[in-house]
């Protein structure tokens, strides 16, 4: 197996009062798709927000590609990209505006800029409303241009933290099928989510944590065991967990 | 580009196309001229306004023709004191042993011809015992033993003026630097929690100290114009419009000496007052909530142009130019009324303004790199 892409190492971490991660480890590798699943504030975003060092780690560790978070956390972001399920994007910029103000600010050099915007613009077909503001833009076309801004400066590194939870049945049929295009990039695609049927079609390997917790970690196939779908095996380790 | 560059230029960009910020400048250019339009109709027509003095028995020979001529309308009344306190401005009543005058002092109207009423009865009274002098062969001149001569050493219109411009140019300024930009600020901080942009923002490689540099200079840039756009258009009303001032029509200038220490206090006022705007704004959740934060400052600001219109001589030492704000409308009044620039009480401001910008900055760093930030959000 080739080093990991993302690796996480007994993580911990205290937001006010509350002890949200109690030494969550796993690791991601390029080619995949991770899913790191768990119920509402089961400590999925704050995990993902300490990988890309929005957050820094009470105790443990987080490596990507190499680089450790609190060491070198400006090499990590440039290799990271990230869509969240809140689409928040610049409403008096166009798409196009929005997308290459993000590709300047993670270090794309002006002479390639045009062609990696242009090129997103045409992966992700946004061609059509490129040149529109975002404000007047649909739910699913935001999120496309929240796609092309976490993509843009070819993170090897992507993290999806819920993205279709606020989409339509197209728009989040989309966001899927990027992931797995992703994956045949050889991205690692890290995909957080609590929708256990898009976690089992997509992921290759899940942790699932509760708690703060890890309680599994294997193949979707390790962790399901003997549960007909993914949910049940969630259900029973969820119910089991102390 | 640097990080800097593209922070600013985007940010630019996005104040340039918000219809708040544009409003706001276009007001800051606006208003001040109408107000002084107002403020020129006003003093105009108060200098030319004639005023009736009600009165009752007989006037004394040659009074009526200076009452004509100190704008004082005699109307005949049954009862003068109840005429004071409505119908005319001011009433009087001519008895052989002299004159009742009624008038109510909570009437602008009537203490303007009270005042009239003074003076020209003092040149009656100074007229009549001159001619009895004189019927009598005595030199007038003795009734004035030491005799005055006024040698002013500056127009007395230019030091009305100046004593305008030194409360009203400090006000528009400050609060111009720091409404102008407001709205900007607000919408680059709190405004980058409210559409959930500031976590993209904060996951690119570029340093936060950079954003935020980047982010006060489109602010500082706004405010700045804003505050030469309120300042330019005023100077144009005023070469445009006279005032009655001293009972003259007159125009108030302003200097070039003045000009540039307004320009210079102007630049550190923006740069100061942008770091603070964003610091608040970075404390809020919300534009709205940014507007509640900084709603405080419009009372802090204006406090210092109020204490220059207050205690018009107020000379502070040294010390006082350590005091933001307050440091700005000094210098500038100086730089106005007396026309003359001294180094010390510039270079304390200059350190003191720059001090606290540099402050502001730490504080909107520290808020912008807080963890609790982004969780809070």
């Amino acid at each position: 197996m080739s080093p990991a892409a993302v690796r996480v190492d007994r993580l911990e971490k205290t937001l006010g009062p509350n002890k949200v991660l109690r030494g969550i480890s796993f690791e991601a590798q390029p080619g995949e798709i991770f899913g790191l699943l768990g119920p509402n504030g089961a400590g999925k975003t704050t995990t993902l927000r300490i990988i890309c060092t929005l957050l820094a780690p009470d105790a443990g560790s987080v490596e990507v590609l190499g680089f450790d978070t609190r060491v070198a956390p400006q090499e990590v972001r440039r290799r990271v990209g990230v869509v969240t399920a809140e689409i928040g994007i610049y409403p008096r910029l166009s798409a196009r505006e929005n997308i290459t103000y993000f590709a300047e600010l993670s270090g794309v050099l002006d002479g390639e800029l045009l062609r990696r915007v242009d090129g997103v613009i045409e992966r992700l077909d946004m061609g059509s409303f490129a040149q529109q503001r975002a404000e007047s833009l649909s739910s699913g076309q935001k999120q496309k241009v929240a796609i092309a801004r976490a993509i843009v400066h070819d993170p090897p590194v992507l993290m999806f933290d819920e993205p279709t939870s606020n989409l339509d049945v197209l728009a989040s049929r989309e966001i899927r099928d990027f992931m797995v295009e992703s994956r045949g990039r050889g991205k690692c695609v890290i995909f957080s989510t609590h929708v256990l049927h898009d976690a089992e079609r997509l992921c290759d390997r899940v942790t699932i944590i509760h708690q703060g917790r890890v309680v599994a970690s294997g193949t979707t196939a390790e962790v399901r065991g003997n549960f007909r779908e993914l949910e049940d095996s969630f259900l029973s380790l969820v119910e089991a967990a102390p | 580009m640097s990080s800097v560059a593209i922070v600013f230029w985007k940010e630019l960009r996005e104040i340039l196309r918000d219809r708040r910020t544009l409003v706001a400048i276009a007001l800051a250019a606006l208003a001040t001229p109408i107000v002084l339009f107002v403020i020129s109709q006003v003093s105009t027509r108060t200098a030319a306004q004639t005023y009736t003095a009600g009165y009752s028995g007989d006037i004394p020979a040659g009074l009526g023709i200076l009452f004509n001529a100190t704008g004082l309308k005699l109307e005949r009344v049954a009862d003068p004191a109840a005429a004071a306190k409505q119908e005319v401005d001011i009433g009087i009543v001519f008895t052989s042993s002299g004159i009742e005058e009624y008038y109510d002092p909570s009437r602008q109207s009537a203490q303007i011809a009270d005042i009239r009423l003074q003076t020209l009865l003092g040149r009656y009274d100074a007229a009549r015992i001159a001619a009895s002098l004189q019927q009598k062969g005595v030199d007038p001149s003795v009734l004035n033993p030491l005799p005055v001569t006024l040698h002013p050493l500056s127009s007395p219109t230019q030091a009305a003026g100046n004593s305008f411009l030194s409360f009203f140019l400090p006000y528009i300024l400050i609060t111009m630097s720091l409404t102008g930009g407001l709205s900007a600020a607000l919408d680059s901080s709190a405004g980058e929690r409210e559409r959930k942009t500031l976590e993209s923002l904060l996951l690119t490689p570029a340093p936060r100290g950079q954003i935020l540099i980047g982010k006060i200079l489109a602010v500082s840039l706004i405010s700045l114009t804003a505050a030469i756009a309120a300042i330019g258009s005023m100077l144009i009303a005023l070469s445009q419009i006279s005032f009655g001032i001293s009972g003259q029509q007159a125009q108030i200038t302003l200097t070039p000496l003045a000009a540039v220490v307004m320009v210079w206090l102007a630049v550190l006022l923006a740069a100061s007052f942008s770091s603070l705007t964003i610091a608040l704004g970075t404390l809020a959740r919300n534009f709205r909530q940014g507007q509640a934060y900084a709603t405080p400052l419009y009372f802090i600001t204006i406090f210092p142009a109020a204490m220059v219109l207050f205690i018009p001589d107020f000379s502070p030492s040294l010390w006082y130019y350590l005091i933001p704000i307050l440091n700005a409308v000094l210098v500038l009044r100086d730089a106005i009324v007396h026309n003359a620039l001294s180094w010390s009480p510039l270079i304390v401001t200059s350190a003191s303004l720059i001090l606290t910008g540099g402050l502001c900055f730490y504080a909107a760093l520290r808020l912008f790199t807080r963890e609790a930030l982004l969780v809070r959000s």
